[in-house]
């Protein structure tokens, strides 16, 4: 298939300009546009999608600068030239000021067009070139990130496989003493997967994902969700849940991964940190800008002097003898770092041998706004 | 232990699954799983050998690992599965080491692309049980 011709628009009141710049871009083998004034021209832009446009800035009606200022709305990557009049070069200077690439003054020769021609594609060209090699950048960083996860967690979960195969009895039988160290050996491994899962949520965080992806969502369903999900682990732990989730479905401008793992963590916690037979509670609650949500249990607490730093990286309290810490030590200052980049607030309350409450302040949607491109948001369910 | 293959015909012929995953370890791992429940079992470690045992093996059912060489892989060879006349009607279970929920995320959805998924999902490492329901599930008639 041939490349395409770059197609040249020339918008100009004057009939013989537009018939000699039209003979000569034709015959420098390109496509060539007329417009016989600024709205034509901008109806043309529209359609037809030229790389350049020649525009006389001295037209009836619409003006070339007006041209100029619209061309940059609808497209600004296209090269605007303007064809100014006989002796000044003021003009030419103010078009440049409102984006045009370059001039023309009349009367010009055909060499001299050319010339501008050539000028003015070739920055189209690296105008494209920059585009396109910004986007493969962004696609790379992305994807590094998930081609290390899968290179770091790919071995680890062979081992698990085996594991699975043994102690299922389906690679000979297991003595109990054999079964107890792959059970341990076991757990060691998902404790090591766990600490690479938020080693590359950090990465994924600082490298600033969340930002581009934020969407109106139900924060409502994504509770729902979660809650599904836990459901083993709360019956095992013999906790009671208690959700408010109020009658409404207050949209939020979220990334609805990144805020899974924030309200993960947080149940999470709010389970393993529980005592028996506890309560964790849920509730959503609406303010005028933003939605609140607090995730409570009835554990063992955060003593005062812990409680400024549970956010930090790797900060863990130290427990009394023969209770092992649990966890990477970085679940909080991950959800701290995803809920600060949706521009909310995230905040820990606590009464040693009573309970926590941990709130998280996240922005309301505004109608309309953050949709992503296809114009559904994400509330429906998945 | 896991549930052995439900006799549902009075068929002698065991039921193949077709397992496509570039970790032998995995291969290894789930071969046995899947013999030990009766079904009959071949392995490819790359998509080309995958495709081509499809047709030489003709699989009831194939097990895919999503990520391979590439993002794309899975996903790419699953939608030409899918696509063709001949296998349309396998079900494919993906398999793979990026958990969705509290783990990492796939850049790259096929859906969202127009590519046609799978018949269902599971994480590494499967669990025995989990896997021969799962199969027998896609499997009855």
């Amino acid at each position: 298939m041939e490349p395409k011709k770059p197609i040249i628009l020339v918008i100009d009141d004057e009939e013989s300009i537009r018939d000699s710049c039209f003979q000569i871009i034709v015959k420098d083998g390109y496509q060539a546009e007329t417009a016989q004034n600024g709205t034509e021209g901008l109806e043309k832009i529209r359609n037809v999608h030229p790389d350049m446009v020649l525009v006389d800035l001295k037209m009836p009606g619409k003006s070339g600068y007006e041209v100029l200022e619209e061309l940059r709305t609808i497209n600004p990557h296209i090269i605007p030239v303007v064809i100014t009049g006989y002796g000044t070069v003021d003009s030419a200077v103010e078009a440049m000021k409102r984006g045009a690439f370059d001039f023309i003054q009349k009367p010009f020769t055909p060499e001299e067009l050319r010339k501008i021609i050539r000028r003015s594609l070739e920055r189209r060209k690296l105008i494209q070139e920059a585009e396109t090699l910004r986007l493969e950048k962004k696609i790379l960083e992305e994807n590094f990130i998930t081609m290390v996860s899968h290179q770091l967690r790919s071995p680890l979960v062979a081992v698990q496989q085996y594991f699975e195969v043994i102690l299922g009895g389906m690679a000979g039988q297991v003595e109990a003493k054999q079964e107890h160290m792959l059970i341990r050996a076991g757990e060691r491994v998902k404790a090591l997967l766990n600490l690479i899962n938020d080693w590359l949520d950090m990465a994924r965080m600082n490298s600033g994902e969340i930002a581009d992806n934020l969407h109106p969502l139900s924060i409502k369903k994504l509770l729902i969700k979660l809650i599904d999900f836990f459901r083993p682990m709360i019956q095992k732990e013999n906790i009671s849940l208690k959700m408010d989730l109020i009658q409404d479905d207050p949209l939020v401008l979220g990334d609805k991964e990144a805020l899974e793992q924030v309200f993960s963590n947080l149940i999470s916690n709010a389970i393993k940190y529980n005592r028996s037979k506890g309560t964790a509670a849920i509730f959503i609650k609406k303010e005028e800008k933003s939605v609140v949500i607090e995730v409570q249990d009835t554990g063992i607490g955060i003593a005062p002097e812990h409680l400024p730093f549970i956010f930090d990286q790797f900060y863990r309290v130290n427990r009394k003898e023969g209770q092992k810490t649990k966890g990477t030590g970085l679940g909080l200052s991950i959800a701290k770092k995803i809920v600060e980049a949706h521009k909310g607030t995230i905040r820990a309350k606590s009464k040693p041998g009573k309970g926590s409450t941990f709130t998280v302040t996240l922005p309301k949607a505004e109608a309309g706004k953050g949709a992503n491109p296809l114009g559904q948001d994400q509330t429906s369910s998945d | 232990m896991p549930l052995s293959q439900k006799e549902k015909t009075m068929d002698k012929e065991k039921t193949k699954i077709l397992v496509i995953d570039d970790d032998p370890d995995f291969l290894d791992a789930v071969t046995s799983i899947l013999e030990t429940s009766q079904y009959d079992v071949e392995t490819a470690s790359d998509p080309k050998a995958g495709k081509k045992r499809i047709f030489s093996y003709k699989p009831d059912l194939i097990l895919l690992d999503i990520m391979m060489d590439s993002l794309f892989d899975g996903f790419s060879l699953c939608n030409d599965i899918k696509s063709s006349k001949e296998f349309k009607d396998v079900p494919i279970i993906f398999v793979s080491a990026v958990k969705k929920i509290t783990g990492s995320r796939f850049q790259f959805k096929g859906e969202e692309q127009g590519m046609i998924g799978p018949d269902d999902y599971m994480d590494k490492p499967v669990q025995p049980d989990e896997l021969i329901s799962r199969i027998e599930k896609l499997l009855a008639p």
